[in-house]
C-alpha cells in the first residue's frame, strides 16, 4: 500500500485539523463573537466530545493491552460513527449546560476564571479517573471508520472529504440560526444585559442556550477528532488548544463564521507548516554553495539546542498573534470593526 | 383625566384608574435608606412627572419598580397585580418599559438592530427557530421590520437606520432608547431624564413625541429635573425629597404645596 | 487518621496558604490598579523559580546562596514585570478591560514558550537538601525550609500591609485603584505609579514562584501557569482588588486543598480549591460579581 507522501499528506493532513479547529473555532465564536461570553475552557468541550466518541466505540478492555478502563461499547462501524458523533455532540452540550449552569451568571472576568479553572478541573477527571478514560495512557483504540475497506490513502482522502463536509454543514446551521432573530439576541446580550433584561429578554437563558451551542460543536469536533486520529489521551486536551482556537478565531474575526473559518484554516496551516522548519533548514543548508556553508550556522547556532524550542517557538507566535491583532486589528482579517470596537467597551455607567 | 381634580396630598390617593401603584416602598442600601416610604399612582394614559432634587431617590425608585432592586418592603402594583420582587425581564414581560439615564444602546449593533431586538415573542428568537419554523419566522420577522420602519419614521431615525449605535449622539440614543421600548409596545413608559444632556431643540422634538405618544393612550412616568417642562407637560407630578414622596397631584397645585416649595423648588428660586 | 492526621493537614493547609497568599497578594495589587485579571501572572511564578535555580545554580557564572538568588530573581522580574507592562499593556490601556485580558493570555504564551524554548521541558529543582521534618510541641512536624517559607510569606505580607498604609506610593495606589480619573486630577502620576504596582505584583509573583519551589520540586516552565487557578480561586475567594482579602482567601484555599487531598483523594487538589470558589460565587454572587470593583 503506498501511503500519501511529502506534501500531499502533509496537505490533506493539515486541511482535515484545520477543518477540526475550524468546528471548535465556529463553535466559540457563538460563544465569544456574538454573545461576548469570555470562554476560556473550550478545550473541555472538545476533549468531553473525543472521550464520549472513543468510550462509545473502543473495543472492550479485555481485547486492549494496558487496558484500565472498565466500558468500551465497542459499537460496530459504520453505523456506530453516526450514533458516536451524535453522542460527542451530546455530550458537550450537556458538559456545556453543566458549567454553563454554575458559571453564566457571572461577570465576563469572573466567567472566563470559571471556565478556565472549570477545564483544568475536567481535565484532572479524565487523567484520575482510569476506570472510564484510560487514564493518561489514552485510548488508542478507537475505530477510523472505513479504513479497513479503503486503504489508509483513500481513507485519508475520504477522511477529509467528511470533515470538509461536516465544516460546511455546521457552518451554514450557524449562519442559518444566527442570522435570524437568535442571533440579533444574542448580540444584544452582549453589547448591554441590562438592557436586554429591561426589554424583557431572559438573558441568563440566553446565554446558557448559546454555551450549550458552542458546546455542542465543539462535541462534535471532538468527536470527529477522535475517530480521525483514533486515539485520544488526555495530552491532547491541554489549555493550548483552547487559546489556539482563540488566536485562531481573533485573527479571522469575531462575530464572523467566515472568519472563524479563515482564521483556523491560517493558524492550523501555520502550527503545522513549523513541523517541516528542520526539514527547510537542511535543504537550504544542502543547497547552499560551500562559500556561504557557515552562514546558516552563525545565525541560528546561538539558538538553543533543545526538541522543544520549535514547537514552543510556534506558541510564542500564536502569543503575538493575540498581542497584535487586539492592538493593531481588533476586527481580525473578516471582522466587522464597528461591532468589535464595541465588544471592548466596557458597558457604561450603571 | 382625574388629573384635574386631585389634590395636593402627601399619601397616596388610589384613584380608579391607576396603571402603577407605588405604596410605601423602602428600599436600603447598607445602612443608608435610599427610597423611605414612597407612595404614588401613576393613572392610565397621563404623563407622570417625578421630580425632586439630585439624591431624593428617584432613580432607586425607578429600579424598584422594574425589578432591578428588590424593595425591603412596600408594594408595587400594575393593574392591581403585584410586581414588587419580581426580576426586571418579568417585570418587562408585564409590559413596563424604561429607558436609562445613560442610555444602554448596543452599540455594536444597528439602530435597525437595536430597535428588531426589542420586539417580543419572536419566533425567531429560540434557537430551533430558524431551522424548524423558517416560514413563520420569515413572515415574523417582516412583520417586524415594517414596525421598526414607522418607530424610525415616528422618531426621525430613519437616515440612522443603518448606523451603529456607537455612531449616535447621546441625543440620538436616548431616542433610539424610547424607540426600543415603543417597539416592546409596553403598558407603561418609564423614562429616566429623557432630555438630560439632549441639545434644545431634539429636546423639543422628543417631548412633543411623548406627548404625541400620549395622546394616542400611553401612559408615561419620567423623571426630570427641569421644573419648566414637567410643568408644562405633564398632567401630574409627584415630588419625592429625601426617599419619600412629599407630594402629588396637578402640576400647578403642587406648584403651591407649601412643603414642596419649601423642600425643593425654593432651592431654585 | 486522628488528630495527629488533622493537625499535620491544618500545619501543611497553613504553608501552602502562605505560598498562595503572596501569589494572590501580587495578582491582586494589580488589578487594584489595571482593573483587569492578567493572566499572564503565573509566568512571574516561573521565571521566579527558574531564575532562582539559575543564580543558584552558577548559570550565570556565579552560585549566589539560595535566599540572595531568590531576593536577585524578585527583583529581576519585578523589572521584568514593567517591562511587559510598557511593552504590551500601557499601549492598548485606553480600551477597556477586555483587550487587556485577552492580551494578557498571548502575553502568557510568549513568556512561557520564550522560556521553554530555552531550557527545554526537563524538570528543575532548587538547590536544597532533604530535609527532616521536626517535632514541634509533639503535634506537628515541619521542616526549617517549611518555616522558612512560613517566615518568608509573613514579612512579605506585613511589608505590603506597611506600605499600603504608610507610605506615599500606598497611598497613591489606594488612590488610583479607588479612582483612577480622580487620582489623576488630584495630581497624581497614575502611569508612575501603575508601573510601580507592576514591580509590586510581578515580584510578589516570583516570590511565590521560589516558595513554591522550595516546597514542591521538581518543577517546570508550566509551573506558573498550572498553579495560577489556585492562585485565581484565592483572589477572588477574597474579593479581588483587596488585598487582605487574597491573604485570607489564600488561607483558606490552602486548608480546603491539603484538607481535600488528606481525607478525600490527592488526585484533587486543584479542584477543592476550584470548588469552594464555586460554591461562593453561586452563593454570594453579588459579593464578588463583575464590575464591582
Amino acid at each position: 500500500m503506498a501511503l500519501l507522501t511529502g506534501w500531499a499528506a502533509f496537505v490533506v493532513g493539515v486541511a482535515t485539523i484545520a477543518c477540526i479547529y475550524g468546528l471548535l473555532t465556529l463553535g466559540l465564536n457563538v460563544h465569544y463573537g456574538y454573545t461576548g461570553l469570555l470562554n476560556f475552557g473550550h478545550v473541555a468541550f472538545f476533549a468531553a466530545g473525543a472521550y464520549a466518541a472513543a468510550i462509545l466505540t473502543m473495543p472492550p478492555p479485555s481485547t486492549v493491552t494496558n487496558a484500565s478502563y472498565t466500558v468500551g461499547f465497542n459499537l460496530p462501524m459504520p453505523w456506530g460513527f453516526p450514533v458516536s458523533l451524535a453522542a460527542a455532540t451530546l455530550v458537550g452540550g450537556a458538559l456545556a449546560a453543566l458549567i454553563g449552569a454554575t458559571s453564566i451568571r457571572l461577570g465576563t472576568h469572573y466567567l472566563a476564571i470559571a471556565t478556565f479553572a472549570l477545564a483544568g478541573v475536567f481535565s484532572d477527571v479524565l487523567v484520575n479517573e482510569a476506570w472510564l478514560t484510560n487514564g493518561s495512557f489514552g485510548m488508542n483504540s478507537v475505530p477510523k471508520p472505513g479504513q479497513a475497506a479503503l486503504g489508509p490513502d483513500r481513507w485519508q482522502l475520504a477522511y477529509l472529504a467528511f470533515s470538509l463536509l461536516s465544516l460546511l454543514a455546521v457552518y451554514l446551521l450557524v449562519e442559518r440560526v444566527l442570522d435570524a432573530p437568535f442571533g440579533r439576541l444574542l448580540k444584544g446580550v452582549r453589547e448591554s444585559e441590562d438592557a436586554a433584561k429591561m426589554l424583557g429578554k431572559n438573558t441568563t437563558l440566553v446565554k446558557l442556550k448559546s454555551f450549550v451551542i458552542g458546546g455542542m460543536i465543539a462535541g462534535f469536533a471532538g468527536g470527529v477528532y477522535a475517530h480521525y486520529i483514533g486515539s485520544v489521551v488526555t495530552a491532547q486536551f491541554v489549555p493550548q488548544v483552547t487559546f489556539t482556537v482563540w488566536a485562531a478565531m481573533l485573527l479571522g474575526g469575531a462575530a464572523s463564521n467566515t472568519g472563524a473559518v479563515v482564521g483556523a484554516v491560517l493558524v492550523m496551516t501555520f502550527e503545522e507548516s513549523t513541523r517541516f522548519i528542520t526539514t527547510v533548514y537542511d535543504w537550504m543548508q544542502a543547497t547552499l554553495p560551500d562559500a556561504l556553508s557557515g552562514l546558516l550556522p552563525a545565525i541560528f547556532g546561538p539558538l538553543p539546542n533543545n526538541p522543544s524550542f520549535i514547537p514552543s517557538m510556534r506558541f510564542v507566535i500564536v502569543g503575538l498573534l493575540f498581542v497584535l491583532v487586539v492592538r493593531y486589528r481588533a476586527e481580525g482579517l473578516l471582522g466587522d470593526p464597528a461591532e468589535i470596537e464595541a465588544l471592548g467597551e466596557e458597558e457604561g455607567s450603571e | 383625566m382625574g388629573a384635574d381634580n386631585s389634590t395636593a396630598s402627601a399619601d397616596a390617593t388610589t384613584g380608579d384608574d391607576a396603571l402603577l401603584a407605588v405604596d410605601e416602598v423602602v428600599k436600603a442600601f447598607g445602612g443608608l435608606v435610599a427610597v423611605d416610604g414612597a407612595s404614588f399612582d401613576v393613572e392610565r394614559e397621563s404623563i407622570t412627572g417625578l421630580i425632586g432634587p439630585n439624591g431624593a431617590g428617584k432613580s432607586t425608585l425607578f429600579n424598584c419598580i422594574t425589578g432591578v432592586h428588590g424593595p425591603e418592603s412596600g408594594s408595587v402594583r400594575l393593574n392591581g397585580d403585584e410586581i414588587q420582587g419580581l426580576s426586571p425581564t418579568e417585570v418587562a414581560r408585564c409590559g413596563v418599559g424604561r429607558t436609562f439615564q445613560t442610555p444602554k444602546t448596543f452599540r455594536g449593533m444597528t439602530v435597525r438592530e437595536n430597535l428588531a431586538f426589542a420586539a417580543t415573542n419572536q419566533t425567531g428568537e429560540r434557537a430551533l427557530g430558524p431551522l424548524l419554523q423558517s416560514g413563520t419566522v420569515r413572515s415574523e420577522e417582516h412583520e417586524v421590520q415594517t414596525r421598526v420602519d414607522e418607530t424610525l419614521e415616528f422618531l426621525e431615525l430613519d437616515h440612522l437606520a443603518d448606523d451603529y449605535g456607537s455612531a449616535l449622539s447621546g441625543g440620538q440614543r436616548k431616542l433610539l432608547e424610547l424607540g426600543r421600548v415603543l417597539m416592546m409596545d409596553p403598558e407603561i413608559i418609564l423614562l429616566d431624564e429623557p432630555v438630560a444632556g439632549v441639545n434644545p431643540s431634539l429636546t423639543d422634538d422628543l417631548l412633543r413625541r411623548l406627548e404625541e405618544l400620549n395622546d394616542h393612550g400611553r401612559t408615561i412616568l419620567f423623571i426630570e429635573h427641569d421644573m419648566d417642562i414637567v410643568m408644562q407637560h405633564c398632567d401630574r407630578v409627584v415630588v419625592m425629597h429625601n426617599g419619600t414622596t412629599l407630594a402629588s397631584g396637578a402640576p400647578d397645585i403642587v406648584q403651591n404645596d407649601e412643603r414642596v416649595v419649601e423642600a425643593y423648588l425654593g432651592g431654585y428660586a | 487518621m486522628g488528630l495527629d492526621t488533622f493537625l499535620q493537614a491544618v500545619v501543611s493547609g497553613l504553608i501552602e496558604g502562605s505560598v498562595i497568599a503572596v501569589g494572590a497578594v501580587g495578582l491582586t495589587l494589580s488589578y487594584g490598579v489595571t482593573r483587569f485579571i492578567n493572566f499572564a501572572y503565573g509566568e512571574f511564578l516561573t521565571y521566579g523559580a527558574y531564575l532562582t535555580v539559575f543564580l543558584a545554580g552558577g548559570l550565570f557564572g556565579v552560585s549566589l546562596p539560595l535566599p540572595a538568588a531568590a531576593v536577585v530573581a524578585t527583583v529581576v522580574v519585578g523589572a521584568l514585570g514593567v517591562a511587559v507592562s510598557r511593552t504590551f499593556f500601557e499601549p492598548i490601556s485606553d480600551r477597556g478591560a477586555l483587550p487587556l485580558l485577552i492580551t494578557s493570555i498571548g502575553v502568557s504564551f510568549i513568556l512561557r514558550n520564550l522560556l521553554q524554548g530555552w531550557v527545554g521541558v526537563d524538570a528543575r529543582q532548587l538547590p536544597i537538601p532533604l530535609l527532616r521534618r521536626q517535632d514541634y510541641f509533639g503535634l506537628f512536624r515541619l521542616t526549617h525550609l517549611e518555616l522558612g517559607v512560613i517566615a518568608a510569606s509573613v514579612v512579605t505580607m506585613l511589608t505590603i500591609h506597611l506600605l499600603l498604609q504608610r507610605t506615599m506610593l500606598g497611598k497613591r495606589m489606594r488612590a488610583t485603584s479607588g479612582n483612577r480619573s480622580l487620582a489623576k486630577t488630584a495630581g497624581i502620576d497614575t502611569t508612575s505609579v501603575i508601573r510601580q504596582t507592576w514591580f509590586l505584583s510581578a515580584a510578589a509573583g516570583a516570590l511565590a514562584g521560589v516558595l513554591y519551589a522550595v516546597l514542591f520540586s521538581p518543577f517546570r516552565p508550566g509551573v506558573g501557569f498550572e498553579y495560577l487557578i489556585v492562585i485565581f480561586a484565592a483572589t477572588l475567594l477574597g474579593g479581588i482588588g483587596r488585598p487582605y482579602g487574597a491573604m485570607l482567601g489564600a488561607f483558606c484555599i490552602g486548608l480546603a486543598m491539603n484538607f481535600g487531598s488528606t481525607y478525600l483523594s490527592a488526585n484533587y487538589t486543584r479542584a477543592y480549591a476550584f470548588l469552594i470558589l464555586v460554591g461562593v460565587l453561586l452563593l454570594k454572587p453579588e459579593g464578588i460579581r463583575g464590575g464591582e470593583f
